[in-house]
């Protein structure tokens, strides 16, 4: 039927990924921890270590590969810094309409220097109104002599001050039931990356507010058909979107799983190792079995959208699933380690903190099952 | 064109290794799935060879004896950056020690077209005679020099470099070709790019076993080993220790004590 | 005896810059033991120059006969000259039994003899011993356990061991033995020239003559945890020692690594800081009067070697001891 291994090639993939997170990212770690504004190495490594050309065909400067080598990297990524997986996957995520949606003279222009790191993109959707609608959307365009102006506000945008390409989505001024998504550069006049946001997780992985006044963005730069921005922004945030919250939450359980194993052969009560608790290893149980079925959900959907179809169900279902499942494990995590585990020097605080962000982004849980449900009944 | 062979070997993961132990009820080795991976010290050679290959125009084979699951990492040195790879396997080279391995691979070696340096790991993770490189130079009949902790002057017909001392360096000229066992100080091997995967994809793994390398059964493996474990036992641990009981700071108070008792305070 | 060679027992030693490191004579004093158990004589082969006068020792320590090579042309180390001076004297004499020192000579140079003597070659042997075969049994510790290898067919049988691990031998002054002089090889082409040799003067106390040692392994954690425990051993005058953890952290250099392919010692006290207890690093350390281990996992193999166990983490209790120690030097 069908074979769910990894090629010998993915495997090399996923060896590479886990060598660069292990040597090359895990030392900046403990200065995200102390910095939430500690990102740009972070960003440096990642573009250097090629992460940011995966989805971007060979002709432009990209890799080539699909998005099943993508959930690879993030996961393994994700294992040592959630947030560092955060800001890799929404990067994707504003590659990926230019790549769906751009025209040739659009991918000619951004493409290569999204690949080679020399830019780096985000998506810029929510707005203080409400990101579970976004349907309601203040940020608006006019059409004005061959050129858009641009206004309103943006936030909970990730890579919002490290994006100097920033794919914003906005509503007709004048019809605001139709909308359009633009490719807006960070340094044009009128753009504006505001305020930081703290968040109580992903420290080091840049959340913030980007604000438009009067931004003039050239008519070349309208990305899609104009009025079929919703088209555009519920694409990519569907599989790209939903497809890199699978990858920072896999990381999460993965790493809460290690680490409690680890704990457990390690720590000793009644004269034994407490891997010999039933209660112990019921908790390890649960989270290998979340692993197990996390990682077909995604690997599965990523399949769907390699070969060409459309996995946005797919993805939700296992958005849902993986964010969830890495809060429980968290928990678990924290519970099996005990006082330990609440110590703020231990890695599992972190996880536990960083696990509750993957809630609300690319979509509440409880969106997806609105989604999931809409699924079933049509 | 210089052509610069690196002899790799795929040992197990040397961070999981360290785990695998006599059982103490069964007195025998656990089998351990141990994923394999480069032997550390062979990827400084490899390393190496790739910032000669950075330098001007070199060809790099990697020579690796293993069995096939080994292939996967002459695979992952062709993605680091080496050119083609052959893998010497077949069931007749089981069991090797360091002198039928060393023979094992100089005749494969001595069927590539020409070859003018070769690099190799100081020692393997696992086992670390440091006896390959040596003995393969002399099946070469070739000159080796061991512990080479720095390149000082390359692309002569002689080749100067430093090699470690317990106290300091030895500085070498050696003729070319030569054996280069190398150090953990000559480099920091780098890290695995996706793009060197996509461009291995070209690049081509050859298998050898007894009849491409047109030797005796008998001179390769086990048979060929002049030596042979004949016995691993486990080594019956008493514990005497007295652990010593108290705050942190009783327990340093008893440290310094013992210290004196002893008369080294 | 066996497969056509006698049942002497030989040692290469090395006479490089005039003098002949210690495990050269550790090695005689164990060769005199298999020697005895074989039946056969001791035979040391010296090359090096300006060394005629350290012979004697070599006699006192168990030597029935040198072979000496003491030439300028052994002055320095160079590789085809020694292998050649070596094969062809191995050829003609036929020992039983070849040991060197695991010095960074003889890790050369044993390979290269065994490979052209066509025979077998053990690696950091922290024992021999000739069983009721006769044959020469090499053991190396492997996965927590002691592992036996043997070369059956082929001879000399031969082995490197690491200075310490057998003893220095009482000297007897009266014995004495045969000097057979040996002449470097003719008209050699050399392919490979040492061209000078640099050597640095090694910093703090040296590890092999030590009273006090004190190990770190991976426990330290990080690089300040290390220059804890380097503190640690500056203020009791000790020397640092280490695992390979340590090493390839790269918190200390691989001159420091105590064990079967680093360094033996025998200090008088050994406190072992964050290290776990492999085999292969506690058989570098024998003799001492009490040994003690810092390690925050009770179920660690160091506590079933040591005297005195610590369970502590060593970044909280390093400190504390320190703390303590200068306070009371300050008295």
């Amino acid at each position: 039927m069908i074979d769910f291994t990894f090629t010998e090639e993915q495997e090399l993939f996923q060896k590479a990924a886990r060598e660069f997170a292990e040597t090359e990212l895990a030392p900046h770690v403990p200065a995200m921890e102390e910095n939430d504004e500690y990102w740009e190495p972070v960003i440096d490594a990642l573009c250097e270590a090629e992460m940011m050309a995966i989805t971007i065909p060979e002709e432009y400067g990209g890799l080539g590969l699909g998005y099943v080598e993508r959930l690879i990297a993030l996961e393994e990524i994700a294992r040592i810094s959630s947030a560092t997986a955060m800001m890799m996957q929404v990067g994707g995520l504003g590659i990926a309409p230019i790549l769906v949606f751009g025209n040739e003279e659009q991918k000619q222009k951004y493409l290569p220097g999204l690949a080679s790191g020399e830019h780096f993109a985000t998506v810029a959707v929510t707005e203080p109104s409400g990101g579970s609608n976004p349907k309601d959307c203040s940020t608006t365009y006019v059409k004005e002599d061959g050129k858009y102006i641009l206004n309103g506000r943006k936030c909970f945008i990730t890579n919002a001050h490290i994006a100097d390409v920033q794919v914003v989505f906005a509503a007709d001024a004048d019809d605001p039931s139709t909308h359009s998504t633009f490719i807006v550069e960070s340094g044009w006049e009128g753009f504006k990356a505001t305020h930081i946001e703290h968040k109580v997780g992903w420290r080091g992985c840049n959340t913030g507010e980007i604000e438009l006044k009067d931004c003039e963005v050239p008519a070349e730069n309208l990305l899609g058909p104009e009025g079929k921005g919703m088209r555009v922004a519920m694409t990519v945030i569907s599989d790209v979107g939903r497809g890199g919250m699978v990858g920072c939450a896999l990381g999460i359980q993965q790493a809460c799983l290690d680490a409690s194993i680890e704990f457990a052969k390690e720590r000793e009560l009644y004269g034994k190792p407490i891997s010999y608790l039933q209660a112990i290893q019921f908790k390890l149980a649960e989270m290998k079995i979340d692993l197990e079925a996390g990682r077909l959900l995604g690997y599965r959907a990523a399949s769907i959208q390699d070969a060409g179809g459309n996995a946005g169900n797919e993805f939700a279902v296992a958005k849902y699933y993986t964010t969830e499942a890495a809060q429980k494990a968290a928990k678990m995590a924290v519970d099996i380690h005990g006082g330990y585990g609440v110590m703020q020097e231990v890695d599992i605080t972190r996880h536990l903190r960083d696990s509750f962000v993957l809630g609300p982004s690319a979509g509440t849980s409880d969106i997806m099952k609105v989604i999931i449900a809409r699924w079933v009944l049509s | 064109m210089v052509s610069i062979v690196v002899c790799v070997k795929a040992v197990p993961d040397p961070e999981k290794a360290d785990e695998i132990r006599i059982d103490p009820v069964t007195k025998a080795l656990p089998r351990q799935d141990v994923p394999l991976v480069i032997n550390p010290l062979d990827r400084n050679a490899l390393e190496a060879a790739l910032q000669f290959k950075e330098g001007g125009k070199v060809h790099i084979t990697v020579v690796s004896m293993g069995p096939p699951p080994a292939g996967k990492v002459v695979k992952e040195c062709l993605a680091l950056g080496a050119d083609e790879g052959i893998l010497l396997s077949d069931p007749a080279f089981a069991g090797a020690d360091a002198y039928a391995t060393a023979f094992t691979l100089a005749k494969a070696i001595q069927k590539l077209d020409k070859t003018d340096c070769i690099l190799c790991g100081r020692a393997s993770s696992d086992g670390a005679t440091e006896w390959v490189g040596p003995e393969l130079a002399t099946f070469l009949g070739i000159p080796v020099v061991t512990m080479v902790r720095e390149f000082v002057a390359t692309g002569d017909e002689r080749w100067k470099v430093k090699a470690d001392l317990a106290d300091g360096y030895r500085l070498v000229e050696v003729e070319m070709p030569a054996v280069f066992t190398v150090t953990k100080d000559l480099n920091t091997p780098r890290t695995l790019r996706y793009s060197g995967i996509i461009k291995a994809r070209k690049k081509g793994i050859t298998t050898w076993g007894l009849d491409e390398l047109d030797v005796s059964e008998s001179s390769v493996g086990l048979k060929g080993s002049p030596t042979v474990m004949s016995d691993l036992t486990y080594v019956e641990r008493k514990s005497t220790c007295q652990f010593i009981e108290g705050t942190l700071e009783e327990k340093a108070d008893f440290l310094i004590q013992k210290m004196m008792e002893v008369g080294v305070l | 005896m066996s497969r056509g060679s006698t049942n002497s027992v030989w040692v290469i030693a090395e006479g490089i810059g005039g003098r002949i490191p210690g495990v050269c004579l550790e090695l005689i004093g164990k060769a005199r033991t298999l020697g005895d158990t074989l039946g056969g004589e001791v035979g040391v082969l010296l090359l090096g120059y300006g060394i005629q006068e350290q012979v004697d020792e070599l006699f006192h320590a168990g030597a029935d006969v040198v072979y000496l090579g003491d030439s300028p042309v052994y002055e320095k180390y160079q590789p085809e000259i020694f292998t050649e001076t070596i094969v062809p004297l191995s050829k003609e004499v036929q020992p039983q039994i070849i040991l060197l020192g695991s010095t960074f000579m003889g890790r050369e140079q044993a390979p290269l003899i065994a490979a052209r003597l066509g025979t077998g070659l053990t690696a950091h042997c922290i024992d021999l011993i000739i069983n009721e075969e006769g044959i020469l049994e090499q053991k190396i510790p492997a996965y927590g356990g002691m592992m036996t290898i043997v070369c059956p067919e082929k001879r000399p049988q031969m082995a490197t061991v690491t200075q310490g691990v057998f003893p220095m031998p009482d000297l007897d002054m009266s014995r004495s033995g045969k000097i057979i002089p040996v002449e470097p090889p003719e008209g050699l082409r050399t392919r490979v020239e040492t061209l000078k040799v640099v050597r640095k003067k090694p910093e703090g106390v040296p590890l092999e003559s030590a009273p006090v040692v004190i190990a770190g392994g991976a426990g330290a954690g990080c690089a300040e945890g290390w220059q804890e425990i380097e503190d640690l051993a500056k203020t009791l005058n000790a020397a640092v020692g280490s695992t390979r953890p340590a090493v390839d952290e790269g918190w200390t250099e691989l001159e420091t690594m105590i064990g079967q392919s680093g360094k033996m010692v025998h200090p008088e006290f050994y406190i072992a800081v964050g290290i776990s207890g492999d085999m292969q690093h506690m058989v570098g350390i024998s003799g001492a009067k009490a040994m003690v281990a810092v390690n925050n996992d009770p179920q660690a193999p160091v506590f079933e070697q040591v005297d005195y166990g610590i369970v502590a983490d060593c970044r909280e209790f390093i400190p504390i001891l320190l703390r303590k120690l200068r306070e009371k030097g300050d008295l």
